[in-house]
């Protein structure tokens, strides 16, 4: 169910909709089956389920890595299910994604992999430069900006890629098992970061990590061989 | 600029062999373009000479020789043609042996006899023009250089015809190694490729900076080969102006502006390096984006 965005600001709008959506592969093998479910702006969600369930393709369908064989997705208002979708850099620039493997560029310092979020859609120096002080501040690292990312720990470059995500006021933040090279410490540290964008951004996160899902106590879309198999409001990981 | 050279650094034998390539496809180019220009300058500056000469025989009457010239400038095919009359010719004779006065008393007016000196409009109508005064009455003898027309006729155009295939087969080559060398370079950042597209880069953000190290190599390489190159040319410009001795000049129609080749000059050898430049820069962008566009697809 979608809300009109009004005046209001507190009114609830859709951010995502899947409806309807089958993914299969040119090998024959079912990625999702008929799914459907919608994201309500600023909320934060966890897809759970285990390796194979589909989490990841519904990440990569969100920002138009794949397209889904039939149905339709909507995102902020883009249909990406469109064949003849022209704006995917307009889609992606509302997107920040954080991956399991960090994807940090190792030939650049921490300053710099944070700049590359704002300077690919052609931010000025000076704002670059302010916002990314701003953001490294906020995840904690601002005492390690000119560092290089192999003087890192694996906590500090999961850091490093959600301040990636985060900077520049992108609208949705993807991360896929952003805890699963983790330590459970450092996984709580990191998913303390992303509380505090709890009701300012839309999080979407897909994670194996059972004791973090039940202690949030967000909403929790289940899944189990491509097919949602339960929507919990608040809920708890279980299979 | 210091992106260009960090990333020069980073793949310093991709770099060199991507700039080898270069240098000896425009060495090679700037040599057969010169060579070339040299070649049509030199075949401009024949057609300036009387090309073909016909002496008509003492007792022919001026009517006669202007009928046939008026004939020749109908054809189409004939650019000028000069009248030389017998009191001219021995005015020419008398200059040319000024310092010898034997020859002078040996020879009158009435022995030499009138002729009609003929500029071509193409070297190739010269066969014809030539066959053509054959036929005419009272013809003593036709003169033309046939031989060293036609020679240059048969070497401008095997010479154009190979520089063609070879400057086909440079192109490609290098373009194609060039490629391969831009491609080991990406793979390398395959995966930040696929993040910066992820995040929201336009393809010319990522291309950029395989673009403007291409271009940073084309343009060193061609900067190389014309340094050489001048270099050759002014080391062998004495020999080069004592084989050139009595050509005053050679020049080549560019659209329609003649273009001064010889003596050696600055507009020309400008002109020489800007294309040589322009030569290296497309050669690098076409290769740096036939690389990128492989991993643009994300």
């Amino acid at each position: 169910m979608a809300y009109g965005r009004g005046a209001g600001g507190n009114r609830k709008i859709t951010m995502i909709t899947f409806d309807k959506v089958t993914k299969k592969f040119p090998l024959g093998n079912t990625a999702l089956s008929d799914i459907s479910f919608e994201i309500d702006d600023n909320q934060f969600v966890f897809f759970v389920g285990q390796s194979g369930a589909g989490k990841t393709s519904i990440l990569k369908m969100i920002t138009q890595e794949i397209i889904p064989t039939s149905g339709s997705i909507i995102v902020d208002d883009f249909d990406v299910t469109d064949k003849n979708f022209s704006q995917k850099i307009a889609l992606r620039r509302k997107i920040g994604i954080i991956f399991q493997d960090f994807k940090v560029l190792a030939d650049k310092n921490i300053f710099e992999n944070v700049a590359v979020s704002l300077k690919v859609i052609g931010a000025d120096q000076s704002e670059i430069k302010t916002e990314v002080r701003k953001t490294l501040e906020l995840v904690g690292l601002s005492k390690k900006e000119m560092v290089f990312p192999v003087q890192l720990s694996a906590g500090e470059l999961q850091r490093v890629a959600i301040a990636r995500a985060v900077i520049g006021n992108r609208d949705i933040i993807i991360a896929d098992e952003p805890t699963g090279n983790l330590d459970p410490k450092t996984s709580w540290d990191i998913m303390k970061i992303f509380k505090k964008f709890e009701g300012k951004r839309t999080i979407i996160i897909a994670t194996h990590n059972t004791d973090i899902v039940n202690s949030f106590q967000k909403r929790v879309l289940v899944l189990k061989e491509g097919k949602i198999i339960k929507d919990q409001r608040k809920g708890g990981y279980e299979l | 600029m210091k992106e260009i050279w960090t990333s020069i650094r980073r793949t310093p034998y991709q770099s060199l062999s991507a700039f080898l390539i270069l240098f000896f496809t425009l060495f090679l180019t700037l040599i057969l373009f010169v060579s070339l220009t040299f070649l049509y300058g030199t075949l401009n500056y024949l057609e300036t000479k009387p090309q073909v000469t016909v002496y008509f025989q003492n007792k022919t009457v001026e009517n006669h020789i202007f009928k046939v010239r008026d004939e020749l400038m109908s054809s189409g095919k004939v650019l000028n043609i000069k009248y030389i009359s017998k009191n001219e010719a021995f005015n020419i004779y008398k200059q040319l042996n000024k310092d010898n006065p034997l020859l002078l008393e040996m020879v009158s007016a009435d022995i030499l006899p009138p002729s009609l000196e003929i500029y071509a409009k193409k070297p190739i109508f010269l066969p014809e023009i030539a066959e053509y005064l054959k036929k005419q009455g009272d013809i003593d003898e036709v003169q033309y250089e046939k031989d060293i027309i036609d020679k240059l006729l048969v070497l401008t155009n095997t010479i154009r015809k190979s520089a063609l295939i070879f400057f086909s087969y440079l192109i490609i080559m290098s373009i194609i190694v060039l490629t391969t060398m831009i491609l080991f370079k990406i793979a390398l950042k395959e995966s930040e490729i696929t993040l910066l597209k992820l995040i929201g880069a336009t393809n010319f953000y990522i291309r950029k900076p395989y673009v403007l190290e291409s271009l940073f190599l084309g343009i060193s390489a061609s900067l190389l080969s014309f340094g050489i190159f001048s270099f050759i040319v002014f080391y062998f410009n004495p020999f080069l102006q004592s084989y050139l001795r009595g050509v005053t000049s050679l020049s080549v129609d560019v659209f329609n502006y003649p273009l001064a080749i010889w003596p050696l000059n600055y507009v020309f050898f400008t002109i020489v390096f800007v294309s040589i430049s322009l030569f290296g820069a497309i050669i690098a962008s076409v290769a740096s984006y036939i690389a990128t566009n492989k991993y643009l697809k994300v």
